[in-house]
């Protein structure tokens, strides 16, 4: 559907611009489309040898031909990484992970969104006199490497009793996202014309009332933007779930990392590869659907951050 | 009553920002610069030795394996500069050919959205010496090719590269994207009426009038290259040896497989010094940037 709309904004555009150009395609164009053509490829080989490998039986697998598909194809790998995978000890597969990334991500979701939405409110249109300063330092906190906080961090966390399990990886998540999500909802709100402001509290609008009754309906687009950003980043973290996470609240990508690199007698590829691909479905789901979406997020994370 | 509680609720509504920004960030970086000047081992010690405050980073200095992970972190960084430039070079081709283009910004993005850990566990599968690529080139006859990169300590690095490569060019292409788009379409019909190359025109004007962009994609990058660790877990786990060790890596097996806080503690005071040295000319740059965009309003 994206892709329509798009083809006919292009076609309205570009029609001034090129008045000579009617049915036939140039070689230039043809070079063009065969050379990105050819960088798909390259771009789409991973996923293809992933996605025939994880239903392929390690008798074939064993065989040799990489890119061939399956002779029989079969549920076979992707049964065994759900069910029965082992990391570490344990050996009840992926669907552990996955709750537990399940269990993970919503906390994470409400605490980070929560404290940055509403700091950034507070910054972007309130009369702080501190407010420049404190989003310099806001600035450079998102830049901060991990390990520089990382033990304090762990004794902080064990202090307050929250360390090895899932509400340890959560408030560490929000933590470490809030200076980047802050930065980008204040950038947000500051174009929030300052007479809406003036006559909402003119209105005896107090703080909270016109959070909830103005801010929040205009923060639609940049909300699902925020949203879908951090669905995929705290999806995919591992760094912070290996960390934080205790034996039995450990995130997907950490059971994914020790099926692949801590394995015991002969590796099963095909279980490997049936785990990476349900450890990724989530997100790449998440990214076709709402892909432009999606490259905003990043784009703002990136730059803003 | 309503009126005071208005006046202090914003400033109350930024206490749990200032007190995380306080003490998970300000807070916790002095601890950890605090305990690189101890002897801490494996639990915290609080007493620095003044005859000798920076043994632990003389002994980074003199170890073996965090010589290995600089080194390692410039290969990284210069290697990774090539997504960079195919990102650019995606970019300027679907700026020149609309057809499709929705398609390939599809597939060039989709490596992004998945965890590294998944992307280093695909190419780890790739560079099987066994039965990845190298196994099905030599089967139809191309015995020269070696692809098993990931098992030997030479090459193990450019496998790493090849895998960010992979992950992050969709990403540049993007931020090089949108800088195209905001070029002034007229220079294009300028350009044609001159006679100017193709080639010229890019090497001459494009790029020079996208230099910003291309900062902040160095910048990022190398912001992106000191953070490198997940990917490193699921390809190579630093091996083979230490050979993809990078200071990342190296700090955190520092502080959990061999339990050297204080030796783990200066590791990661230079990952921020390093960080530090990149970041300041973002920060400059934003200024000028603020500044221009500033003065082009006036």
């Amino acid at each position: 559907m994206a892709q329509k709309t798009l083809g006919a904004e292009i076609a309205v555009r570009s029609a001034p611009y090129f008045p000579r150009q009617k049915k036939r395609i140039s070689s230039r164009s043809i070079g063009i489309i065969v050379f990105l053509s050819i960088c798909a490829l390259f771009f789409c080989i991973p996923l293809y040898v992933v996605v025939i490998t994880s239903f392929k039986t390690m008798d074939q697998i064993r065989e040799g031909a990489m890119f061939a598909l399956p002779n029989v194809w079969t549920l076979e790998a992707w049964d065994h990484a759900w069910n029965s995978a082992c990391s570490g000890i344990n050996c009840n597969g992926l669907k552990v992970g996955f709750w537990n990334s399940v269990q993970i991500l919503f906390p994470s979701l409400i605490l980070s969104i929560g404290i940055s939405m509403i700091t950034g409110y507070a910054l972007a249109l309130w009369n702080v006199r501190w407010a420049g300063g404190f989003l310099f330092l806001l600035f450079i906190c998102a830049f901060v490497p991990f390990q520089i906080i990382m033990f304090p961090l762990i004794s902080m966390t064990a202090a307050i009793k929250v360390y090895g399990n899932i509400w340890g990886v959560a408030i560490i998540h929000a933590v470490l996202a809030m200076p980047v999500l802050t930065l980008i909802f204040r950038n947000y709100y500051k174009d929030i014309p300052q007479e809406i402001m003036n006559a909402a509290v003119m209105d005896s609008g107090s703080f909270w009332k016109i959070f909830t009754e103005i801010i929040l309906p205009m923060s639609g687009n940049i909300l699902i933007v925020v949203l879908i950003m951090q669905i995929t980043s705290i999806w995919n973290d591992y760094l912070i779930g290996v960390t934080f996470g205790g034996m039995g609240s450990q995130p997907m990508t950490v059971n994914l990392a020790n099926l692949i690199t801590i394995s015991t007698g002969t590796t099963r590829y095909n279980d490997n590869m049936a785990a990476a691909l349900q450890t990724a479905i989530p997100p790449l789901v998440i990214y076709f659907f709402v892909g432009k979406l999606f490259v905003q997020g990043i784009t703002a994370g990136a730059i803003k951050g | 009553m309503a009126f005071r509680w208005s006046r202090w609720s914003p400033q109350l509504a930024l206490v749990p920002a200032v007190a995380v920004t306080a003490v998970a960030f300000v807070g916790a970086i002095i601890w950890t610069i605090y305990l690189s000047l101890t002897r801490s081992r494996r639990l915290p010690e609080y007493e620095i030795d003044w005859s000798e405050p920076l043994r632990q980073y003389t002994r980074l200095f003199a170890d073996d394996a965090w010589a290995i992970s600089l080194k390692n972190l410039i290969i990284l960084g210069l290697g990774s500069a090539l997504a960079i430039v195919f990102g650019f070079i995606l970019a300027a081709m679907m700026d020149k050919e609309k057809r499709g283009e929705s398609l390939f910004r599809t597939v060039f993005l989709y490596p992004l959205a998945v965890s590294l850990i998944v992307t280093g566990t695909a190419w780890r599968w790739l560079f099987n010496p066994e039965f990845g690529v190298e196994h099905a080139l030599h089967s139809i006859g191309l015995t020269w090719i070696n692809f098993s990169w990931l098992a030997s300590g030479e090459t193990a690095m450019y496998g790493v590269i090849l895998a960010s490569v992979w992950q992050s060019s969709g990403f540049y292409m993007a931020l090089m994207l949108a800088g195209l788009k905001s070029i002034n379409s007229e220079i294009w019909s300028a350009a044609r009426l001159d006679g100017v190359s193709l080639f010229r025109l890019y090497t001459e004007i494009i790029i020079p009038m996208m230099k910003f962009t291309f900062v902040t994609c160095a910048i990022l990058l190398s912001l992106g290259v000191i953070k490198a660790y997940d990917v490193i877990v699921a390809m190579t786990n630093g091996g083979p040896g230490q050979s993809t060790f990078v200071p990342a890596y190296f700090t955190i097996q520092a502080l959990s497989a061999k339990g050297n806080l204080g030796f783990a503690s200066a590791a990661a005071v230079m990952m921020l010094v390093i960080t530090a040295v990149i970041f300041l000319p973002l920060v400059m740059l934003t200024a000028w940037q603020q500044r221009r965009t500033g003065r082009a309003a006036h």
